[in-house]
């Protein structure tokens, strides 16, 4: 077990470092000027102290050294270029708790409401219930979450005014974002766990527990949904991930300071900085939930951890 | 069984609501205003910003958002506000000021005010933001403002000369003086824009690099100071007691919430959460013009929306051809097709809404020089003939121009199409549509991989010498359409010297005159408007959009 952390921890560390080149070349290389959200041009030697102190009059492979020199010795990132004086760290700090905030609820009742559903859908396949349930996955697959935030927005703020349009602080500014946000998860575990339960309820074991007499919901508990909610946790990695980067365009509709603003915006500012460590850190997770999964993969099935 | 199946969805019901009770106390506990400004007692104004000041450092930042905030948090010399409907600088950070017989040397009284952490506000204070706004070190985007004006200034810019040598000095504790290189007739209006705010040096000092990126880091001497400021969510702004002028301050709050989605900004106006909003589009124009309790206000902003040519292309080098490109615009239609009215046509560079001292309105006194030539010139033929110049034969079906937009959205995707359609219609040439970022589309320009580029520029200050020095030969990198016309140069020369309105705006006029007679390098679209809509309970606010009065004198009355 513990050599087979080391190798998943090795491969996470060589996946980080690949990201972290890739993007910074790609970076460097994209036309644009950090400097061209002032737009107004900078007198030469404004421009030419600017560059120096930001490091960017130097090479990019030269760039590329001291940054990861910073980044590993120091675990610094630098300062954004957008914003002066703020530390890219703190921003992803502070703003990747805000997201959290919408995001893991959302995923929490995403995941609770989606798998009931589900195996009521399973349960009761190809009766009205069964239906339902996947009405509801196919609008919530189809409709765009900004169509729905902006309906929802539309309803509950203007007309009913029961709920702030935007803001943030109170727990009224987390409502509708939850359920916006939810929304697509209900649909998708909806779908998978019902398929899921199908399929395993197909295979002979479960003929075999119910001729030896098991009750159905025994059969069900016991077996059906331990197999059958496995699969799930690799649809989890990108979810768990996707708490803490945010949604930007359920943010920006809600006014929520994440951290999604800050994927979309530092790459059109050219916030080179912002850019890298937005990445890193979504790269970071996406990796080490991967990690913890895989884990809990080989705890729970034994065929893995063989193989 | 049934039972048990029951008692199951019972148990996840009970986990839901759990999950849910758990988001309530979570957000809860952070408290907060929230935005529906219940505050009792308290005189609250509710504004917004589209976008989060990039810092609050007056001497780094150069975007609008942030100049929304200083305003009302720092006093700069002067104010233009509205009296009686009629704009007068009023003295503010300076009680007073003068200047020597030949207008070179002003002097000005510091009147006494505080810091918001009590301490004395100094003539030192305003020197050293003016000074640092041009020092190459600081690294300002602003030191435009005043460079070539204040003595040395664009020598210390450009660091030939040390900071020591520039024109500005702390007399004593309340004498400011600013010796000028050349008496600047509209040196007054420059004295309200961020060059020339007050900052404190041991502030600055003291942050460091963190100076003004926090609510904390930062100070302000103005009518408000800043309570909180939760980036990218909220901008709380208190009445400052210790504020010279303070019996005349009337609100006890000003809310920004930070709303990057139009949509959002409108939907929180419509609920009330917001006392105010600026819509450029006319389906929310209609919506709030049938809302009760709801006033319109339309202002002209001195901000133009323009084509502009690389003088350096082959093609655009002929003057006929630039000629025929900017008359073939039809900007009646283009206002109303394109931007549904919201715009007004615009036959100047020097657009309306700005004033020149005493004479008011630049405008209303000189007429747009495009209507002129528009009725003497005929497009085509002006195609034709640079086209023969050019030996480009005579079918303007074989020309293909790269039409270089700012913008990657939909809107620009349509207007991109209405351009195109247009100037096949009416010079029967074609238009390859080129979207950008904004960035890409800078360097693009700015290194002359350009034919044809589309941008919006506003005036940083009020006189029409903030817009049309952008062509003279030395600020010609601002908009890169590399034209360059001595007689031009020497008169704005000359106007930059005029102490005599009347003259000076003779001198504005006859280059603007050589601006479309001789280079035609800019082909202006629209004049901007803004269409701004607040409940009537909102008292006193400016007219006009050049003002800088802030939310000063605004107040409140049967909310």
């Amino acid at each position: 077990m513990a050599k087979f952390i080391a190798k998943r921890i090795g491969y996470m560390l060589l996946t980080l470092f690949i990201v972290i080149t890739a993007t910074f070349f790609l970076m460097h290389s994209i036309p644009g000027d950090p400097l061209a959200h002032m737009a107004r041009n900078l007198p030469e030697q404004t421009r030419a102290n600017y560059y120096e102190k930001y490091g960017l009059d130097k090479s990019t492979p030269e760039q590329y050294v001291i940054f990861m020199k910073n980044l590993l010795t120091k675990g610094e990132m630098g300062e954004s270029l957008r914003y002066p004086g703020r530390e890219v760290t703190d921003t992803l700090m502070t703003n990747s708790s805000v997201s959290a905030k919408p995001g893991g609820l959302a995923l929490v009742v995403g995941l609770v409401i989606g798998i009931v559903l589900g195996i009521i859908a399973a349960l009761n396949k190809n009766k009205w219930p069964d239906y339902i349930v996947m009405f509801i996955a196919i609008l919530g697959i189809t409709v765009p979450v900004f169509v729905l935030a902006s309906v929802l927005q539309y309803v509950f703020s203007v007309k009913l005014m029961v709920l702030p349009t935007t803001g943030w602080g109170s727990w009224k500014n987390v409502v509708l974002p939850v359920v916006v946000l939810s929304f697509g998860t209900i649909a998708t575990y909806a779908r998978y766990v019902k398929s899921n339960m199908l399929d395993v309820m197909g295979q002979d074991y479960i003929l075999t527990a119910e001729a030896k007499g098991v009750s159905r919901f025994n059969v069900v508990k016991s077996h059906v949904l331990k197999n059958s909610f496995l699969p799930c946790m690799t649809l989890l990695v990108g979810q768990v991930s996707g708490i803490f980067t945010g949604s930007f365009v359920v943010e920006k509709i809600f006014g929520i300071p994440g951290l999604g603003f800050y994927y979309i915006n530092s790459i059109n500012d050219r916030d080179y900085t912002m850019i890298i460590g937005t990445t890193i850190f979504a790269a970071a997770l996406f990796v080490f939930v991967q990690l913890v999964v895989d884990i809990a993969y080989s705890l729970m099935d034994p065929r893995i951890r063989v193989k | 069984m049934k039972k048990k199946l029951v008692a199951a969805l019972v148990a996840a019901a009970m986990v839901l609501s759990l999950a849910a009770c758990g988001g309530k106390s979570d957000g809860g506990s952070s408290g907060g205003s929230g935005g529906s400004g219940s505050a009792g007692g308290e005189m609250y104004y509710n504004n917004y910003l589209m976008t989060e000041p990039s810092t609050l450092d007056s001497i780094k930042g150069n975007d609008n958002y942030s100049r929304g905030i200083l305003i009302n948090t720092m006093e700069p010399l002067t104010r233009l506000v509205e009296k009686d409907g009629e704009q007068v600088r009023e003295a503010a950070g300076a009680e007073s000021w003068e200047s020597n017989e030949d207008g070179t040397v002003w002097t000005f009284k510091i009147r006494d005010n505080k810091w918001s952490d009590g301490q004395e506000v100094t003539a030192e204070d305003y020197a050293y933001g003016i000074t640092q706004t041009l020092n190459p070190e600081a690294g300002s985007p602003n030191s435009f403002f005043t460079a070539s004006f204040i003595k040395n200034g664009s020598k210390v810019v450009n660091g030939e000369a040390s900071v020591e040598e520039l024109g500005v000095k702390a007399v004593d504790d309340k004498t400011l003086e600013i010796t000028l290189e050349a008496p600047t007739p509209y040196f007054m209006s420059l004295t309200d824009t961020r060059a020339c705010y007050p900052v404190r040096k041991d502030f600055v000092e003291k942050y460091g690099e963190t100076y003004g990126s926090e609510a904390e880091n930062f100070i302000g001497n103005g009518p408000f100071k800043i309570e909180s400021w939760v980036h990218n969510s909220e901008i709380t702004l208190v009445k400052n007691e210790d504020y010279w002028d303070a019996d005349n301050v009337k609100l006890d709050k000003v809310h920004y919430a930070i709303i990057n989605d139009e949509t959002a900004v409108f939907n929180s106006f419509d609920s009330g959460q917001l006392d105010t909003c600026s819509t450029g589009s006319e389906e929310w124009v209609g919506r709030f013009d049938k809302k009760e309790g709801v006033e319109r206000l339309d202002a002209v902003i001195p901000s133009m929306r323009f084509d502009f040519f690389n003088v350096k292309d082959e093609l655009f080098s002929n003057l006929n051809i630039r000629k025929a490109f900017v008359l073939a615009v039809d900007r009646e239609d283009m206002a109303k097709t394109i931007y549904q009215d919201m715009h007004i046509p615009a036959y100047w560079w020097v657009p309306q809404a700005v004033s020149t001292g005493e004479l008011g309105d630049y405008r209303d006194q000189i007429e747009g020089p495009l209507e002129k030539m528009a009725k003497e010139e005929d497009a085509k033929e002006l195609l034709l003939k640079g086209m023969e110049e050019l030996n480009l034969g005579s079918d303007p079906s074989k020309l293909t121009v790269k039409y270089s937009m700012s913008a990657t959205t939909q809107w620009a995707r349509n207007y991109g199409e209405y351009v195109q359609q247009k100037y096949k219609d009416v010079l029967g040439v074609n238009i390859e549509l080129d979207f950008n970022e904004w960035s890409t589309f800078q360097q693009k320009t700015n290194s002359g991989e350009y034919q044809m580029g589309n941008m919006i520029w506003g005036t940083d200050y009020d006189d029409p010498m903030s817009m049309i020095s952008l062509f003279t030969t030395e600020n010609s990198s601002n908009i890169p359409t590399n034209w360059s016309n001595e007689e031009f140069d020497s008169l704005i020369a000359q106007a930059g010297k005029e102490m005599d309105e009347a003259k000076r705006v003779e001198l504005y006029a006859q280059a603007e005159e050589i601006l479309f007679n001789e280079g035609c390098n800019i082909c202006p679209l629209v004049n901007e408007m803004q269409h701004i809509f607040r409940y009537s309970y909102v008292k006193n606010v400016d007219k006009k959009y050049t003002s800088t009065s802030g939310a000063k004198y605004i107040y409140i009355e049967g909310r």
